[in-house]
């Protein structure tokens, strides 16, 4: 699966977990700009997204992430 | 304390639904819909009598995350429930719970779960997303 990919899909966790199907991500998208993208909801995106790609991250991992990219990155690198 | 928990694990409690419940929930609730206090309404509907309100097996989460678990510093993130049969007065309720994941990056333990009546059938089903902090 390349980085487009695994985008479309993240974004399409985004609109469920945020209950917003107007949320569109980019790689450059953070936390900032998007509605809603709250500690709480950061929660709820990480566990979605481990169950989705059946992936487990690092919390220091998760830490880092400065934007979806990295998030994505982070997928990738499993 | 996220390693207090495994997949799997699984956590068994009874409770009673009886007069004293049901008056403590309809208190809190005040909900007095005529399906819950007047057997005769609700057997209009088809029911065997008056059915208790689902969400006293809320109120039995409730406890099971407060205090039955092995760690006590835990919030319900996100929590469901289906209910798939009537309870009624004076039943005693068994709750079986059971670790379905553990996401370890944001310490966060998943469980599913089932209520069973007298009869060992499931009367409500669901899962519960807790956070340790």
């Amino acid at each position: 699966m390349n980085k487009e990919e695994i985008l479309k899909i993240v974004n399409e966790i985004f609109v469920d977990v945020l209950d917003n199907p107007n949320v569109v991500i980019d790689l450059i998208t953070t936390a900032n700009d998007v509605e809603d993208w709250d500690s709480l909801n950061h929660i709820q995106l990480v566990v979605a997204i481990e169950k989705r790609f059946n992936v487990r991250f690092k919390s220091n991992e998760i830490r880092n992430w400065e934007n979806v990219n990295e998030m994505i990155e982070s997928i990738l690198s499993k | 304390m996220i390693h207090n928990f495994y997949i799997n694990q699984s956590f068994n409690f009874h409770f009673d639904i009886n007069q004293d419940v049901f008056d403590l929930f309809v208190k809190l609730s005040n909900d007095c819909n005529h399906m819950h206090t007047r057997d005769d309404y609700a057997q209009q509907y088809g029911f065997e009598g008056k059915i208790m309100h689902g969400n006293i097996l809320n109120a039995f989460i409730s406890y099971f995350i407060g205090e039955c678990l092995p760690v006590k510093n835990v919030v319900i993130q996100s929590q469901s429930i289906d209910f798939k049969k009537p309870v009624y007065m004076n039943t005693k309720i068994q709750l079986v719970a059971t670790v379905d994941s553990i996401v370890e990056s944001v310490n966060v333990v998943i469980f599913k779960f089932n209520f069973l009546n007298n009869q060992n059938v499931v009367v409500a089903k669901g899962k519960i997303q807790i956070g340790l902090l």
